[in-house]
This record gives structure tokens, C-alpha cells and sequence, in this order.
């Protein structure tokens, strides 16, 4: 049975008020589509997690929907700091968001925990760093320092994690949700194979046998998505190998909005509130910035030798 | 190259500084800007064989251009390997793989220890900065790491306001403590004024030599504790006809290096 379906009808359905979302990315495949159309939504009360956070996770924490983050970092990379996670941290707008904060070693394992049904896993970082001396929602369960039984010796762990949903952009999926990357991964394989339910945003939906022609891509099995939405330009203003580039210009707009709060609530109102989906969003670009700026992001065409896997 | 040519800009010389504390061979995991930009001269002069890795996932990148940010899409075509955060910072860093890690810091201690995560109090921070991502697991886990710095009484401090990464903690046996190898840690704190080496025994940064144009009475005034400095402290060697042109012909020919004379690393 096809899982393919809008958006629009992916976030209803599948993301609640309450929830736990990994949300994939890392710069790379950022499933910005989906990050709007949550905030077109107003679901709230949202715990959020990610190894290095950015301006997705900054919009979501604007737009008040969230009321934890397990978090590593948040910076809005060569546009300098996060402007919603400081308003939010250091003057409590629009609130104050809990905060868990782990490092981009620990927080992997925490999910990769979570995908292999574990209750926790050792990890070796963190130690004698004030990380271990702020603990915020997660309370004691954050760490605990065990006994080494095999030789004897004190051992971080941390917990596994099990986010409701996870939410991944990825360059192609079949109808079923088998969804294939190429490129940077960051934490994307182990925090959606963590989640209770995937859902799968692509550049293209392709056959069942064009997954097959290449299938030590696929990150994501079909048994584990329940939604499959196809959102060309899906991770905009971030990139997706082989499709588009990082729109520097647009990441710069943000980071300016995103200065005061009248700025930030203006981009909203013009990027993802005043626009119905993604085509509209695409539509207004073009609009706005002109055809060739648009077409200026496109990937150049360098295949790989093609691969076999015939016997 | 003409003594003309031979003019240089600090964040060069940073860079070069840099370049120097690795050793051919070594396995690096850099982020952007000057880690990048001083393992690249390691590699193009002194130590062809240094490889480079990024957190995000990426082994032996060749990008056309300098990336800016470890997720750049330059990072991701002709690179040797691609993985995930768990196999780079899982399976080569915490796996006991990695020679050098390259580490900037909004705050920086006498014993290495770096602040990304607040200024001020935790819970009511003044400055909330984005906090640890990679840099922890890679201060306590690379061999030998490597910490850039603007030299001021800001930057630079007694003590931290927040451990994101530690250095040497609060000195000797500090690390033997958590269970970490007493000899792996920081090597140097590379500043815009001087080049600050971590004493074996007392674990502390001292001067090691300053940087042209520089004084130690300036870098004594600028720095808030009471800085040891090295019995034979010299001049910082400027950089080499060869490492400049490794940074202007090959690494960075767009010069965008320059953004650090704008931060304010001049």
C-alpha cells in the first residue's frame, strides 16, 4: 500500500501536541518543508532532538512550539548564533525551553542506543566537564556512572532514546518509504531507526526497482515510515547532495529577521505562514529573488561509475 | 616570493602556527576556518601524509573551495568516506583513532579549558553561546589538541564560567581522575598575540613565544593570570615564503581568511 501523501496530511496525521521528534539534518538534508508546515500547524508542547542544531530547530523555538530540547548545540553556523535559542534562554521569549544538553558523541550513541534496543550505552566523553553538573528535565536518568564488571573501573552511561517520530529529508524514496542518502549523514540512520514512527521527505519518489539497483543506500527500510511526502527543494534554504546548494543569501535573510522578534515574526508571516506548502513557498521565491537566483542553486550533473550488484 | 609578498596578515600567521603543531601522518579532525586552513599548510609543506576528517561524517574531503561549516556541501564530492556522527566521532574519535583535534573557544583557561555554552550564570545566562557539539568528545579523546584564542582578559580567564571541554581541569592528575590518559590534552592556546604551551608538570599555559609585533609586557597586561613565561621565550617564526603560498595559491585563493581580521584577530 502506497504511504504516499501531502504534507500537509503526513503532519496531521502523524505528529501530536506532546510528541518527541528527532528531526534529521545536519546542514545537509534539513526537512525544512516539514519544520513549516508543523509551525502552520501550531503543534505544540514539542520535545525536539538533533546533534547540532540550526536554523530549523531556531525557527521552531521562535514560534513557541517547544517545550524541550535534547540538544548538543544551536548555532545558525557562518550567520553566527542562534537569535530565537538565545531570546528563548536568556529572556525567556516567546518562554523558556528546557534544555538537555549532551555533545555530538554521546547524543548519537543515545539514539543508536534507541535503535538497537538498548537500554543505554557507555560513552566515553562528557567526563569532568560541567555537563555533568547541569541537569535539567531528564533529572538523575540524564547519566549515571557505573561500575565496569568486566574491569572494575567507573563508566559513563547515558540513556537510549526513543523520540514518537522522526521526521527525515532524503534524496529518494519508493512509495513504501525504503528511503536512500547519499552524503553527509550526521545522526539521521540511528535517530530515525529510534523513532516509534518515520516520516519520509524526498527530492523524488522513485520505483521499488530503482531502489533495488542500489540498495546499501537505503537508511530507512519501508517497515518502519508511515508517511512518504515528496517536497522537491525540501531541505531549502540548507542543501541536498546532488539536488541543490546551501542558499547563503536566504540563510543571511533569516539570521537578519531573525534579530529582533518583529523581524522573526515577519518571516514567518512571509515564508511559512503566508504561503499554503512548499510550491507556494518555491513560487514565492522566484517571485521575490527571480528566476535565476532559483535556478543558480541547482547541483551540477558528476555521476559516480555505476554500481552492480549482479552475481 | 619578494619581501613584499612576504607581508602577512595575523590569522595567516595563526594559521601557520597551527600548521606547525602537526606532524606528518597524523589523522586531524578539524572544523572550519583556521583548523581547516592550518592543516591544509601541514599538508601542502611539512606533512604531505596529515588526513583530515570532519565530525560530521567525512574522511579525506576534497573541496574546491574552504568549507564553511563542517556540513558544507564542498565536504561532500571526491571525499574518501562518508559515514555518520557515530562513525566519525564514535568509531575513529572515541575509538582512539584520532592524533589531533582543533578547537576555538569563546573562553579559554589557564588549563585548556574551553567555554561554548554560557557566559554568566547557567540557569540565567548574560550570553547563551550554542554549547558543546563535537568539541567536547574531541578535547577529551584526540591525542593532542589544539585551541585558538583572542588574546584579552574576556577570552582568556582564570577559570572558566562553564566546563563545555575540558582541558586539563583544575591541573595535574585532574584527567587520571576521569579515567583519561594523563598525556593526551591541550598542546597550545594559539592567540593573535602569541603561542601559549602547556607546561608537562604543572599542566598550566605559559608564553612561549610571541608573535611579531607583540610584546610580553602587552601579552603579561592581556592576560588574567599570572602568566609563567618560558626562559627561552622568542619571536614567533613568521610564515615561510612556502607555507604563505600553500594558504594563497592553493587553500584560500578567494582570501577568506580575511573574515578574522574583522573578529577581531589582528
Amino acid at each position: 500500500m502506497s504511504k504516499v501523501m501531502t504534507m500537509k496530511e503526513a503532519i496531521e496525521r502523524f505528529v501530536h501536541d506532546g510528541d518527541f521528534l528527532f528531526i534529521g539534518g545536519y546542514i545537509c538534508r534539513t526537512p525544512f518543508a516539514a519544520i513549516h508546515e508543523i509551525i502552520r500547524q501550531g503543534k505544540k508542547d514539542l520535545t525536539i532532538t538533533r546533534s547540532n542544531a540550526a536554523d530549523d530547530f531556531d525557527m521552531l523555538i521562535g514560534a513557541g512550539l517547544v517545550k524541550r530540547f535534547i540538544a548538543t548545540f544551536l548555532s545558525l553556523g557562518v550567520y553566527g548564533l542562534g537569535r530565537c535559542f538565545r531570546r528563548s534562554l536568556e529572556k525567556g521569549i516567546p518562554h523558556k525551553i528546557e534544555l538537555e544538553e549532551y555533545t555530538n558523541l554521546s547524543l548519537p550513541m543515545m539514539l543508536m542506543a534507541g535503535a538497537l534496543g538498548m537500554p543505554f550505552i557507555p560513552v566515553k566523553d562528557m567526563v569532568g566537564s560541567d555537563l555533568l553538573n547541569v541537569k535539567s528535565f531528564m533529572g538523575e536518568d540524564k547519566y549515571k556512572v557505573i561500575v565496569n564488571p568486566f574491569d572494575g573501573t567507573p563508566t559513563l552511561v547515558v540513556p537510549a532514546l526513543k523520540p514518537d517520530v522522526a521526521i527525515i529529508h532524503v534524496q529518494q524514496a519508493d512509495e513504501h518509504g525504503n528511503a536512500q542518502v547519499w552524503g553527509i549523514e550526521g545522526d539521521c540512520k540511528w535517530g530515525a531507526n529510534a523513532a516509534e514512527k518515520v516520516i519520509v521527505t524526498c527530492e523524488r519518489i522513485v520505483s521499488r526497482e530503482i531502489i533495488g539497483k542500489d540498495p546499501s543506500r537505503t537508511i530507512v527500510p519501508d517497515f518502519r515510515v508511515v508517511a512518504v511526502v515528496e517536497e522537491p527543494f525540501g531541505a531549502h534554504p540548507g542543501y541536498t547532495p546532488g539536488f541543490y546548494d546551501v542558499d547563503f543569501m536566504f540563510g543571511s535573510l533569516y539570521q537578519q529577521a531573525s534579530n529582533t522578534e518583529e523581524g522573526f515574526r515577519a518571516f514567518l508571516e512571509e515564508w511559512v505562514y503566508g504561503v499554503e506548502d512548499r510550491t507556494a513557498y518555491i513560487q514565492h521565491y522566484i517571485e521575490k529573488f527571480g528566476y535565476a537566483q532559483f535556478r543558480g542553486l541547482w547541483a551540477d550533473f558528476d555521476y559516480s561509475y555505476p554500481v552492480s550488484y549482479a552475481y | 616570493m619578494s619581501a613584499a609578498e612576504l607581508d602577512y596578515i595575523k590569522p595567516e600567521l595563526m594559521a601557520c602556527c597551527g600548521a606547525r603543531e602537526i606532524r606528518d601522518g597524523d589523522l586531524v579532525i578539524v572544523g572550519t576556518g583556521f583548523p581547516s586552513v592550518a592543516a591544509n599548510i601541514a599538508k601542502y609543506t611539512h606533512a604531505p601524509n596529515a588526513r583530515m576528517m570532519q565530525e560530521s561524517g567525512v574522511y579525506d574531503a576534497q573541496p574546491k573551495r574552504p568549507a564553511l561549516s563542517v556540513g558544507d556541501p564542498c565536504l561532500n564530492p571526491g571525499a574518501a568516506f562518508i559515514g555518520s556522527l557515530i562513525d566519525v566521532m564514535g568509531m575513529f574519535l572515541q575509538g582512539g583513532k584520532v592524533d589531533v583535534g582543533f578547537l576555538s573557544g569563546s573562553q579559554v583557561d589557564k588549563y585548556g579549558n574551553i567555554n561554548t555554552t554560557v557566559i554568566g550564570d547557567y540557569g540565567n545566562p548574560k550570553s547563551r553561546l550554542p554549547g558543546s557539539g563535537g568539541a567536547n568528545p574531541i578535547g577529551l579523546l584526540a591525542k593532542r589538541v589544539l585551541i585558538i584564542a583572542l588574546h584579552d582578559k574576556r577570552r582568556l580567564a582564570e577559570r572558566v564560567d562553564f566546563i563545555t571541554t575540558p582541558g586539563y581541569i583544575d591541573g595535574p592528575g585532574a584527567r587520571a581522575k576521569w579515567g583519561l590518559p594523563e598525556d593526551q590534552g591541550p598542546e597550545v592556546i594559539i592567540t593573535n598575540k602569541a603561542v601559549l604551551r602547556f607546561d608537562k608538570e604543572t599542566k598550566e599555559a605559559y608564553l612561549e613565544s610571541y608573535h611579531p609585533g607583540n610584546t610580553v609586557e602587552e601579552i603579561l597586561e592581556n592576560t588574567p593570570w599570572d602568566l609563567k613565561v618560558a626562559p627561552d621565550v622568542h619571536e614567533t617564526p613568521p610564515p615561510t615564503a612556502e607555507e604563505l603560498r600553500a594558504i594563497r595559491e592553493i587553500i584560500d585563493p578567494m582570501r577568506m581568511i580575511t573574515i578574522y581580521l574583522k573578529r577581531g584577530y589582528v
